[in-house]
């Protein structure tokens, strides 16, 4: 038989079935509709930003007009924000960043009180989870592949006309790959016209990390292709096939990042988050009590640059009152760097595990790629530890000397943005799916072969 | 119905079941786990809740050995807060890992409950958490459905079927019985589950034990029992009423994947989509607005705060709020934190309020999917569920409250009403009053509130479990022998 014809004959047989058509209309419709939640997710993000810019704006002014008196006053009061800014690839992938907050408003004052305020949420939706597509690519595609190719052998040997097959063309593995690749069109096709209707619809733009992405997938999929390949291999019954493939995808996106992650948060659990809050709050309380020199001797020594303010014993002085809140983060340091070790090991681990781990590893590179993952809150973090320090730094002078508020351009404290750039390590990125699914897809056709020549 | 009949097949398919090596083996996998999971639990239990009583203890001495000073610097000083957990969530561990553990409590501030687990997590802990739960409510009816799905079929497929039938065994004994049967087989399973779940409970809760938190347990016991009967019968019902063997299982694996990973994300994210929450800013700058409305103690031409001076000088016949009877700043702090609670309350009812509309597609789709009725009612009983949070941040809201308005009310005894001079020492009262302050006691929701909450899916559980026995005795009609 020509090739042209056996192939569109697959071709009919393959859309004319009712699971074919159901699987992928499904896949299709929840593909946009988690879309249309991403774009929905990057336009609140948006409204937000926009809303806290010119909130920040009537903020100052209204404080400005109420605490004019007294710079040291008027800054207790101001609130100044840090935006981490949104790639429009988190419409695909939402990641973390329905937890953490992108915004990040702070005051002059002691940091560590401020930083780890939550965002409004509800708790129930995270525990359900968002649906973005990446929950569409990473747990329903590779269902869409088992629904595809689970019987794929063992229904012609089941309908009796796998023998048929194999005196007629002589060559029975071709039909096998031929059917193979047919189902593969189906589903990268439905892909592509995901990505398609993404770019579209989330107006990403066309860069290295929308490759990074799509070859992500790509590359996640052909795994489960491999891996079902592998199960098909072994020639068992439709009804093995599906309750081995179905229990294979239990237990590689429920069952083993779930164990994996009950590893690392007994492994390393946070108690310094705990002892970090007590901390901060009596280093700056208690100093309230104390001799002054207890504060000023750490203080100056910190920044050594303030030493020529004087410093009276009873007064009030708004030096020694920031001084003070200073103390609050200086005390709570050890308990912050050990915090942030610890969250560097969590990441580390979760990386090595992921590596092994398909589903785990598509799910954080797909966070990473979008921006949305611990580790770039944990930078947002660090960077808003900057705009602290910068913004504290420049006000301290202005109110060490008491000079008149109005001496100040308040509009030009904008609310300002901070983007991360990572570079795409693309081995990282490719080599844990390449290998895992050629050593699946290989050991799959060693089967075949294996058992195949033999005219039994 | 003879009960004779019924115990014969359930005990056949029993035996049968278990003898099969595949099934031996998924059972031996799913009962290592729960051990796993059960241990897990009580250990993350354990070490959280001493770490949260450790840090809750040393929060309360400090607080009372905070020497002399004036009440507003301790009402700025405030109170740490460590949400505790209820002695059953090392069961379920329901949205535990994304909610705060700590919140700070201070004059004039409503601040956010913080460090929840979720925030420090790489994004792993959204596959889903391996607890008791967990795998009672997802594993164990796939196992069920895996039993169950050629518990007819294949008995119509051998044409025993057929024979079973002509010797008078009517429909409804047949399955009843490999309900049970199958029903059984989970049991091997639970029962050493209800024991240690019994036995860590008690040895979690130091032997002291409530009657409502007995009753519960009890209640936690029979619901999973419930579910595993629903779970059982579906699987049933699904062989009676598919062609083959092969077609049941693959209808009970599209049943599994649409109640257990399908409908859960979706009815929740329809109802996170349908009721939209305002961001954190703009939730900030709505309780501002209204702040300013009613009178903000900070803006110098307030007029609520002009007419309440005003009132009390003509009241108390002075010129000067320095000549009033009382300290006039806490007075007017106490008025400012009675105004600012109460719009804050306002606004995060409101809040609340569109989080439950949101949860309830979730709560009306448990009519249509049992996970979610069991998912609920599981998360209300262990004190893990968005209630039971939602409950923890009033409580701390209201010790806040008082704490504050106690300072100020100190203020206004012992504050002399005249402001210090440039060299006098600062206004303070003795230390002795800080112990006036009792220790934050969190009291967890009682039985009946939790009951009630959870209604929907009580009645949802019992439509489930009674619907599919009702419609056994009219549509077994329709059953085909061959």
């Amino acid at each position: 038989m020509p090739y042209i014809a056996m192939f569109s004959l697959a071709f009919k047989q393959f859309i004319r079935s009712r699971a074919a058509v159901t699987g992928l209309a499904f896949i299709l419709v929840t593909g946009v509709v988690s879309l249309l939640i991403g774009q929905r997710f990057l336009n609140g993000q948006q409204e937000a930003v926009s809303f806290a810019a010119q909130q920040q704006q009537a903020h100052i002014q209204q404080h400005v007009r109420f605490f004019d008196k007294e710079m040291g006053l008027l800054l207790y009061y101001l609130h100044f924000s840090l935006v981490n800014t949104t790639d429009p690839l988190a419409g695909l992938s939402i990641g973390q960043r329905d937890v953490n907050p992108s915004i990040q408003s702070v005051t002059i004052r002691n940091l560590e009180n401020q930083l780890y305020d939550t965002d409004l949420h509800n708790p129930l939706n995270l525990l359900l989870g968002n649906l973005d597509l990446g929950f569409v690519i990473i747990y329903l595609f590779p269902l869409l592949i088992i629904a595809f190719t689970y019987n794929l052998l063992s229904e012609e040997k089941e309908g009796g006309t796998w023998n048929l097959v194999r005196v007629q063309t002589g060559q029975p593995l071709r039909l096998l790959w031929l059917k193979w690749r047919l189902r593969m069109l189906a589903v990268f096709a439905a892909v592509a016209l995901l990505m398609i209707l993404a770019v579209i619809m989330l107006s990403l733009p066309f860069n290295q990390a929308l490759l990074a992405v799509a070859l992500l997938f790509t590359g996640y999929l052909l795994c489960w292709f491999a891996l079902s390949f592998l199960v098909v291999s072994l020639k068992k019954s439709s009804g093995f096939n599906a309750v081995s493939m179905l229990s294979l995808w239990v237990v590689l996106t429920v069952l083993l990042p779930a164990l994996v992650n009950s590893y690392i948060s007994n492994a390393y659990p946070l108690p310094e988050a705990l002892s970090n809050v007590v901390k901060q709050r009596q280093g700056y309380h208690e100093k309230w009590d104390m001799d002054r020199q207890v504060t000023m001797a750490p203080f100056f020594a910190h920044y050594p640059q303030f030493r020529k303010y004087p410093v009276p014993d009873e007064a009030f002085s708004w030096l020694w009152y920031y001084a003070m809140q200073q103390m609050g983060d200086d005390d709570a340091r050890q308990e912050t760097e050990k915090l942030q070790e610890k969250i560097r090991l969590r990441e580390q681990a979760s990386r090595k595990m992921a590596m092994v781990l398909p589903p785990l590893h598509a799910q954080l590179s797909l966070n990473n790629l979008a921006r949305t993952g611990l580790q770039d809150h944990m930078h947002f973090l660090d960077s808003t530890r900057r705009f602290h320090e910068r913004i504290k730094l420049g006000c301290y002078p202005g109110i060490f000397e008491e000079q008149p508020v109005a001496s100040v351009d308040w509009d030009s404290f904008k609310v300002e943005y901070y983007r991360e750039e990572t570079p795409i390590r693309w081995t990282v990125l490719l080599l844990p799916l390449i290998l895992t699914g050629g050593i699946l897809f290989g050991w799959g056709w060693y089967n075949l072969r294996r058992q195949g020549h033999p005219a039994s | 119905m003879r009960f004779r009949i019924v115990s014969i097949i359930a005990l056949q398919l029993w035996r049968s079941s278990l003898k099969n090596k595949a099934v031996l083996a998924l059972t031996v996998i799913i009962g290592g786990m729960l051990l796993f999971a059960a241990f897990t639990g009580w250990q993350h239990y354990r070490y959280q809740h001493n770490m949260r009583l450790q840090y809750q203890q040393q929060v309360r001495e400090q607080w009372l050995n905070s020497p002399d000073k004036h009440p507003h610097r301790m009402a700025h000083y405030g109170y740490l807060v460590f949400r505790p957990k209820h002695s059953l969530s090392f069961f379920d561990f329901g949205i535990e890992s994304f909610t705060g553990v700590s919140i700070f409590l201070e004059a004039h501030r409503q601040n956010t409950v913080n460090f929840s687990e979720a925030g420090f997590s790489t994004g792993m802990l959204r596959f889903g958490e391996i607890s008791v739960a967990m795998i009672l409510q997802l594993l164990v009816p796939l196992l069920l459905f895996f039993l169950g799905f050629s518990s007819i079929s294949a008995e119509r497929e051998n044409s025993t079927l057929k024979v079973l039938l002509c010797q008078g065994v009517s429909w409804q004994e047949l399955i009843a019985g490999k309900t049970l049967g199958i029903t059984g087989v989970a049991l091997v399973l639970y029962l050493p589950v209800i024991l240690v779940t019994v036995l860590c409970w008690l040895l979690l809760s130091r032997f002291q034990v409530s009657a409502g938190d007995s009753v519960r347990l009890l209640l936690l016991i029979f619901a999973y029992f419930a579910y595993f009967i629903i779970c059982a019968l579906i699987a049933v019902l699904v062989s009676a009423l598919s062609k083959t063997s092969k077609g049941a299982l693959t209808t009970l694996i599209g049943i599994w994947l649409l109640f257990m990973i399908v409908l859960p994300r979706g009815t929740q994210v329809l109802g996170a989509q349908q009721y939209p929450t305002p961001s954190k800013a703009a939730f900030q700058a709505a309780v501002e607005k209204d702040l300013r409305r009613e009178g903000d103690s900070h803006n110098p031409d307030d007029p609520h705060y002009k007419a309440i001076k005003d009132s009390l000088l003509r009241a108390y016949n002075v010129d000067s709020v320095h000549k009033l009877p009382f300290n006039y700043g806490g007075f007017i702090m106490a008025e400012g934190e009675r105004i600012s609670a109460e719009i804050y309350a306002r606004h995060q009812q409101e809040l609340v309020r569109t989080y439950e509309q949101q949860n309830s597609f979730g709560r009306y789709a448990a009519f249509i999917n049992p996970y979610l009725a069991i998912k609920h009612f599981s998360m209300a009983l262990t004190g893990t569920d968005f209630a039971a949070y939602m409950d923890f941040q009033q409580q701390a809201e209201k010790f806040r409250y008082q704490l504050a308005q106690r300072m100020n009310r100190l203020q206004m005894e012992y504050i002399s009403n005249q402001p210090p001079g440039p060299h006098d020492k600062p206004h303070s009262i003795s230390h002795a009053h800080w112990a006036e302050l009792q220790d934050f006691r969190y009291v967890p929701l009682q039985g009946k509130q939790v009951y009630r909450h959870e209604r929907l899916s009580i009645a949802a559980l019992v439509c489930w479990l009674l619907l599919p026995i009702a419609a056994l005795f009219i549509i077994t009609k329709k059953f085909r022998a061959l």
